[in-house]
């Protein structure tokens, strides 16, 4: 009835999920067990929790299965673990490793039966114990690879390591996990997708995804770059909003003598006074990402409607 | 008569009111700072346990947990003025969403209630 990764768990009737791991002895945090502070957080790997259980929790976060303990009363059997297990990591072989910018390269890997959605990130291990994280730009039902656009930085570990890989070299992937995807936009609501650098990656994933099921509201796409190369995917994003009417791609070149600041977080709180009913997608260095959803909401975008992955660095 | 928390409206109530508590809280430079660092996702889903708390809800709080739960802020100076602040923000909002004065009273003296175990007294 109720299994804890691969553990089975005796779960009493009127037992909570929460109470039934507690007295297994497998170490849950808790806080107010009522359904509110989201402490006790964890994830189905199969069957469904009970809607009960998922109130609160965004869109993207109940496709995924993830659900609250404290207030679960399971009425079919689960499989359940913690919220940040990444499951397994599987082999995955380099198809494509190249340039798209001087320090920005795309990688494609091959990897069987890697399920996502475009804009989840996954970890990608190198050597046994190097893993850093990158979010998927590609897409499930378009491409049989796994894409990633990956800055590389000078003194980075994965960075260097990655300057040597060639195709047919072996990695291993694990996950995906993450909120960032098109999940709970209505297909006429405005969407706002702000990035910048590689932060592009999950955006244009999102934004092939919108397209893809049909997103039918205006779409604005803005993505920063510190030079005119850092535009990297330029020429395909100024072609793709021409050809469709309601994509409005905005390119944001670094201006320092720019009164406000000159970023595209700058560009972007300029230009989007009116952000109430969009739905926002967020993605790239954690000071803009901060920022950005903060300055959003306070503006009156619902933070239910406010996706985000910040690229944190790793350590 | 019901209680507070359905008299309230129960957990819609909790919905209406939570963002528009915490952008008071965040545009409040007196106690703003307590409320940089925490993710806003997660802080969005705290709120709502202190308001399901205040409203007189369901919750299973005790005061060891309230204690524990904002000791790390009064290591960075959470004082009785910032109590009072929060439940200045607090009325501010369910004016804001129309409660009647007597529900706002209320509400004011369960937070009130827990002064001193937020405040690790
Ligand atoms: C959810 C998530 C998604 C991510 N998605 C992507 C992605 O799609 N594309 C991508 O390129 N990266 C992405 N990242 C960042 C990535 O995981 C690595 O942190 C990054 O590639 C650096 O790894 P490294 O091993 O080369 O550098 P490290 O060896 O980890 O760091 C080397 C040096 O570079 C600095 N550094 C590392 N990252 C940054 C940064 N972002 N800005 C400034 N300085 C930095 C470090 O402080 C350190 O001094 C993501 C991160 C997260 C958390
Ligand atoms: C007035 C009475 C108060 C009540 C009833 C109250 C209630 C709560 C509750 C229920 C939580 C969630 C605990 C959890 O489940 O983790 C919480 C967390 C928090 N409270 Fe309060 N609170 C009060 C006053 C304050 C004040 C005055 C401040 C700061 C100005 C404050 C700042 C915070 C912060 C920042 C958290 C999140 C802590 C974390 O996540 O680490 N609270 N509070
Ligand atoms: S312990 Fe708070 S939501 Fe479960």
């Amino acid at each position: 009835m109720l299994k804890f990764e691969d553990r089975s768990v005796e779960l009493r009737p009127g037992e909570t999920v929460l109470e039934a791991l507690e007295r297994a002895g497998i170490d849950a945090p808790s806080s107010c067990r009522s359904g509110n502070c989201q402490t006790c957080l964890h994830r189905a790997v199969e069957g469904v929790p009970p809607p009960d259980s998922q109130v609160g929790l965004t869109q993207g976060q109940k496709a995924l299965g993830f659900f609250l303990p404290c207030v679960c009363l399971p009425t079919s059997p689960l499989t359940i673990t913690r919220p940040d297990n990444v499951g397994a990591r599987r082999d995955a072989v380099i198809r494509a490793i190249e340039p798209l910018a001087p320090d920005v390269i795309r990688l494609r890997v091959d990897a069987d039966d890697f399920a996502y959605r475009p804009g989840q990130f996954l970890e990608l291990v190198a050597d046994g114990d190097l893993r850093r994280h990158y979010s998927l730009a590609s897409h499930p039902e378009d491409d049989p690879f796994l894409e990633m656009h990956i800055r590389l930085h000078e003194n980075g570990r994965m960075s260097r390591r990655l300057g040597e890989f060639k195709p047919g070299d072996r990695l291993h992937v694990a996950g995906p996990s993450g909120t960032c995807f098109y999940e709970g936009v209505h297909e006429e609501q405005r969407l706002l997708l702000i990035g910048a650098g590689t932060g592009l990656a999950p955006l244009y994933g999102v934004l092939r995804d919108a397209l893809k099921r049909g997103h039918l509201g205006p779409i604005r796409l803005y993505h920063g770059a510190r030079s005119r190369d850092g535009l990297y995917l330029d020429e395909e994003l100024k072609a793709l909003s021409r050809t469709r009417a309601h994509v409005d791609y905005r390119p944001c070149l670094l201006d320092p003598n720019a009164p406000a600041g000159g970023d595209v977080a700058a560009t972007a709180l300029h230009a989007e006074q009116d952000v109430k009913d969009s739905a926002i997608f967020l993605c790239g260095g954690e000071n803009l990402v901060k920022r950005l959803k903060r300055d959003f909401f306070m503006r009156g975008a619902s933070m239910k409607n406010i996706r985000s992955d910040a690229f944190t660095p790793s350590g | 008569m019901s209680n507070l928390y359905e008299r309230l409206g129960g957990e819609n109530a909790v919905n209406a009111a939570v963002e528009l508590f915490y952008r008071k809280v965040l545009a409040d430079g007196r106690i703003a700072q307590f409320f940089d660092g925490v993710d806003m996702d997660q802080q969005i889903a705290k709120q709502k346990s202190f308001l399901t708390m205040a409203f007189g809800g369901p919750n299973n709080y005790t005061g060891a947990d309230m204690r524990n739960a904002h000791k790390r802020l009064v290591a960075k100076g959470l004082n009785d003025s910032h109590v009072d602040a929060v439940i200045e923000n607090l009325n501010y909002t369910l004016r804001d969403l129309g409660v009647p004065e007597k529900e706002v009273k209320e509400v004011a003296a369960i937070a009130n209630s827990v002064r001193d175990d937020v405040l690790n007294r």
